[in-house]
């Protein structure tokens, strides 16, 4: 694939429970990321075991995903500050490098 | 006084040596490369450091929105003890009453020697194979040891808080002037929406104003002064060089942080709230922590110090308990051993090592639970050829029911099937799971079949509210989730060529438009420097002798009020705009979530009706607090009114129809309000209502009169001064209830939810003829209608987790008045919108007032944990739990209780983390005040 056009960054997906999130949504702000994407009621298996996705009428008790990418120089500060919430919290975190078409919109 | 020469820095935002100090520890001076990026970083370990930190806090809603919470929430994944343990740690706060209370009640026969065993017992079983000990020549089981020093053992100190500042521990005048100094800011900045005085520059946010003005203040030393103006245009910034100058050590500033935050956490709790929500003037808790330690740092200068703070250290002057041997000592008196031996003795002590002095509150706490817990089973208990549940015939059963439970199951549900088609109640009626509308369905079954069903006051439509008068929205929906649909409120559209129902609406918002004028010029005049000195000269010939009327009279200064209202703002017919705000697919599901989870999908009666609640009282700043929780600490009408609606929908019913959920056309929807401080219920909508069910709707309204009225009889029995005629005669009672609804003097309108201990879920078949005095939430459930368990999954992680937080609001409150309520209501002054203070200063309170679970030093409330009673196979409720971190965490950190009747065995088991357990089996009767209620005749 040609990626001549495109521009590297880093992408950040976090999974938090709803009540951890806004910490998330903070650091991303603080960090300089221009925005994120989230997705309420993910569920899956993991460390604890099962988690159940989607509650009818409970938002704070489900896992959230949180994604956002931001230039390679911001990742940094936003990773210390991630890995420092992340020791005392049930969550995780993965990093992988990508490309956008409008880096523009993320810097 | 030398000004800290961290604290004068030239400039922000450029790297500077003060910038490496941040970023690090120096290296031989020398400035690193990246010495930006560093900073970067610092900065945002130290925003996940005080993230972290406050998760011990509790959270606070503004009064408005005032909600019960679990104030130890943030220490959910601990087990109940050692969150408690923790509290003591980080509050100095008890998590149970003293040990003094509980023996009280050991002597009042609250907590029996019987309930003592069986705790003692299922803590330690092993304790009942040991052999006798041989003191004073007799022999004494281990169990009378341990209970001798439950009853005289000296009791344990209460808990330091171990979580302490460097200005807590060295000098604590500063860490006072500290908690002064932001509680006066904080105050200024989060009143400004609402103060006549608005704090300059807020709309910047909290750190920028308070950095603008703080160097202005002339109560600080000129050096202190000097160093504000002279602070960092980053709050991370001014925090962390704070830090630095304190000796505070990166690996152990979350500590520091929590010191901070936990030193106050009413302010702490609020503005981390705010953070979390919009609001027109931003503050967070690093803004907060950045002028703590500013002022601390500031006021330590010229005072000794530790070197290295120790955070966590317990303070010198802590009281230790007592030891061993003086313990053994007191038991061996206790039991009436003359002279014990030295073997005698250390035989006691060895017992007592099982126990330590500090863990005797758990045991009295669990005896206190189980003495209540028993003999509501007991009540429970279904009479002889009567199932309960149909659960799986063995409590240790695989997840698949054999096949004689299955069929015994099938059985008793064609069974109820077949009685409940032969008997089609005239109303059936939808109560909030909340513990007061316990009182008002009993009194209404009474009177007649009425069927009665409890559910989320709710009603599952999370809706975001906007009135007539267009004025806010309010959220109506659990504070778990985020309100779906926007629903408007707008004039009726009546056929009747008679009304002019638009006429009247614009009548309504003229009159409501000059009222709302009328008060804010008052409140104009009132706050403004000048004009109250016009303004008592002008009113007050007519204000005193309101006041004096509104004292003497309330209830007929009220209806007086009312009616004048009434003229002002004449009544005006309206609707709740769901066609254009919730598409047919949404309301068909929400409608089908509410009936499946209710188990109302059958045998519906020509009228049903949702009813609502809300607390109608005066000069009451935590209104919000008996309002209903399930919609975010307001009244419910409107949710009721947008699920009668919906469900009233032919094209709805046509849908429901279609998923199995047929409703007979002659079934009419409609809503109510219960008023819980008068409990009066009034119907909503009624122009809706078409005229083939006004017979029908007369009878039922009759009826829920005098049900209000006996119920306002019993609640007379336990309001502090209540005449004693009331209690026998309910019109009375009644008037009295009103009368103290109305009372602007009154402290205590209402109990709310005081005395709350359990919650069922199950049948109303199961409860219907006990009194389960108020105490008890009620949630509808039938198991049979809900094979794949989504129903009782959206209860045991919704309407329970409210629950629980109630349950330990009130708990808390009671045990710890000091830190997690709000002491007495006789001195608490509102502060704007957002919390009260007890007198005119210090930490925003949080929790429920005193008056809210006692009447002086005698408790109303008893603070216990919630039993849980569910109804429901157990393979099922453990699927549940085990895909549910959350009911994990309560479950397992015995913050609650599960249990459930075995058919099989006839006997109630509680679940444990290694599985179904028996509950110890109840051999006596109930206790009197569960007896089991007698039919009363309606006259």
């Amino acid at each position: 694939m040609n990626r001549d056009d495109l521009t590297k960054m880093t992408k950040i997906e976090v999974v938090v429970t709803g009540a951890d999130a806004p910490a998330v949504h903070d650091l991303f702000r603080t960090a300089g990321a221009t925005g994120y994407t989230s997705l309420s009621g993910v569920s899956g298996l993991g460390h604890h075991g099962y988690h159940q996705g989607r509650l009818l009428f409970n938002q704070q008790a489900t896992l959230e995903l949180l994604i956002t990418v931001v230039p390679d120089h911001k990742a940094d500060t936003l990773l210390d500050g991630l890995r420092t919430l992340l020791q005392d919290t049930a969550g995780v975190m993965f990093l992988t490098d990508t490309y956008v078409s409008r880096p523009d919109y993320f810097t | 006084m030398t000004t800290p020469p961290h604290l004068h820095r030239p400039g922000a935002g450029s790297a500077t040596v003060t910038d490496t100090a941040l970023a690090g520890p120096p290296v031989g001076g020398f400035l690193p490369e990246d010495i930006g990026a560093a900073l970067d970083r610092r900065r945002a370990r130290l925003r996940s450091d005080v993230s972290l930190a406050a998760r011990v806090l509790p959270t606070h809603y503004p009064l408005p929105t005032f909600i019960a919470v679990n104030p130890l929430d943030g220490l959910r994944h601990l087990p109940f003890h050692a969150a408690a343990q923790r509290a003591g740690e980080l509050y100095g706060a008890r998590a149970t009453l003293p040990e003094s209370s509980y023996r009280r009640y050991h002597a009042q026969g609250r907590i029996t020697d019987r309930d003592l065993a069986a705790v003692l017992t299922r803590r330690y079983p092993h304790l009942l194979d040991q052999p006798p000990l041989s003191l004073g020549g007799r022999a004494v089981e281990l169990l009378s040891v341990l209970r001798a020093d439950l009853l005289h053992g000296q009791p344990a100190p209460d808990p330091v808080r171990v979580y302490r500042s460097i200005s807590e521990q060295a000098a604590p005048a500063v860490a006072d002037r500290v908690d002064a100094l932001s509680s006066r800011w904080c105050a200024a900045f989060l009143t400004s929406d609402t103060s006549a005085w608005p704090m300059p520059g807020r709309r910047d946010g909290f750190y920028p104003a308070w950095r603008d003005l703080a160097h202005r203040d002339r109560t600080l030393t000129r050096a202190a002064r000097a160093a504000l103006r002279a602070l960092p245009a980053r709050a991370e910034d001014a925090a962390l060089t704070a830090l630095h100058t304190l000796g505070v050590a990166e690996g152990v500033q979350r500590d520091y942080l929590t010191a901070h935050l936990t030193r106050q956490p009413g302010w702490a709790a609020h503005i981390r709230w705010r953070s979390e929500h919009p609001a027109p003037a931003r503050i967070d808790l690093l803004d907060y922590l950045a002028l703590r330690l500013t002022y601390e740092t500031l006021l330590l200068v010229g005072h000794d110090r530790p070197r290295v703070p120790a955070t966590t250290a317990a303070p010198n002057s802590a009281v230790r308990p007592a030891g061993l041997a003086a313990r053994a000592a007191t038991t061996c008196t206790a039991l009436g051993i003359e002279g014990p031996s030295a073997p005698e003795l250390a035989a006691v002590a060895r017992a007592l090592t099982a126990l330590p002095a500090t863990d005797r509150v758990e045991v009295w706490l669990e005896a206190f639970e189980h003495h209540y817990r028993t003999d509501l089973l007991t009540t429970l208990l279904p009479g002889p050829g009567a199932p309960l549940a149909r659960t799986p015939a063995s409590a240790t059963e695989p997840a698949t029911p054999s096949t004689s439970a299955a069929a015994a199951e099938s059985a008793a549900e064609s069974t109820m099937e077949s009685t409940m088609a032969a008997a089609r109640p005239p109303a059936q009626l939808v109560c909030c799971i909340d513990t007061r509308s316990e009182g008002l369905r009993r009194n209404l079954e009474t009177l007649g079949d009425y069927e009665t069903l409890g559910f989320a006051g709710f009603f599952a439509m999370p809706i975001r509210y906007t009135d007539l008068a267009d004025g806010a929205p309010s959220d109506l929906c659990p504070v778990l989730i985020k309100p779906a649909f926007a629903v408007t409120e707008t004039p009726a559209t009546t056929p009747d060529a008679r009304v002019d129902t638009a006429a009247t609406a614009r009548r309504h918002l003229n009159g409501l438009q000059s009222l709302t004028g009328a008060d804010t010029g008052f409140h104009d005049a009132k706050d403004d420097p000048v004009s109250p000195f016009a303004l008592a000269e002008a009113t007050g010939w007519v204000a005193g002798p309101l006041s004096a009327a509104k004292t003497l009279t309330p209830r007929h200064s009220a209806t007086v009020a009312r009616r004048l209202r009434h003229r002002i703002t004449p009544p005006v017919p309206t609707d709740i705009s769901i066609d254009t705000a919730i598409t047919l697919a949404d309301r068909t599901l929400y409608a089908r979530v509410a009936l499946a989870t209710m188990g109302l999908t059958r045998n519906f009666a020509r009228l049903v009706v949702f009813c609502a609640h809300g607390s109608t009282t005066t000069n009451h700043p935590y209104q919000a607090a008996l309002d209903c929780g399930a919609c975010g600490g307001q009244r419910g009408g409107p949710t009721a009114r947008t699920a009668a609606a919906i469900i009233n929908d032919p094209a709805v019913r046509a849908e429901l129809a279609a998923h199995g959920i047929s409703i007979p056309t002659d079934s009419w929807f409609l809503a109510a309000e219960h008023d819980t401080a008068t409990d009066r219920v009034t119907t909503l909508d009624d122009h809706l209502t078409p005229t083939s069910h006004h017979h029908d709707l007369d009878q039922l309204r009759r009826d829920l009169a005098l049900a209000g009225q006996r119920l306002s009889a019993e609640r007379c029995a336990d309001l502090p001064a209540a005449p004693t005629r009331t209690l026998t005669a309910p019109g009375r009672a009644a008037r009295h209830t009103g009368t103290r609804s109305a009372d602007w003097a009154q402290t205590y309108p209402e109990w709310g939810l005081a005395g709350n201990a359990a919650f069922i879920i199950g049948p109303r078949e199961h409860t219907r003829r006990l009194d389960l005095h108020r105490r008890v939430f009620l949630h509808s459930y039938r198991h049979q209608d809900d094979p794949d368990g989504a129903a009782l999954e959206t209860i045991l992680t919704a309407p329970l987790v409210v629950a629980y937080w109630i349950n330990a609001q009130y708990y808390f409150s009671t045990v710890a008045p000091g830190v997690f309520g709000a002491g007495t209501k006789t001195i608490h002054n509102v502060l704007g919108g957002i919390g009260v203070l007890s007198g005119h200063a210090g930490d925003l309170q949080l929790g429920l007032p005193w008056q809210s679970v006692a009447t002086a030093d005698t408790l109303v409330h008893e603070p216990m944990r919630l039993l849980t009673v569910i109804h429901a196979p157990t393979d099922r409720t453990d699927t549940i739990i085990d895909r549910n971190p959350i009911l994990q965490e309560l479950l397992h950190g015995q913050w609650l209780t599960f249990t459930t009747y075995n058919d099989a065995t006839g006997t109630w088991h509680q679940r444990t983390p290694i599985g179904w357990q028996p509950w110890p089996t109840p051999t006596q009767p109930p206790a009197a005040h569960l007896h089991p209620l007698e039919t009363r005749n309606p006259a």
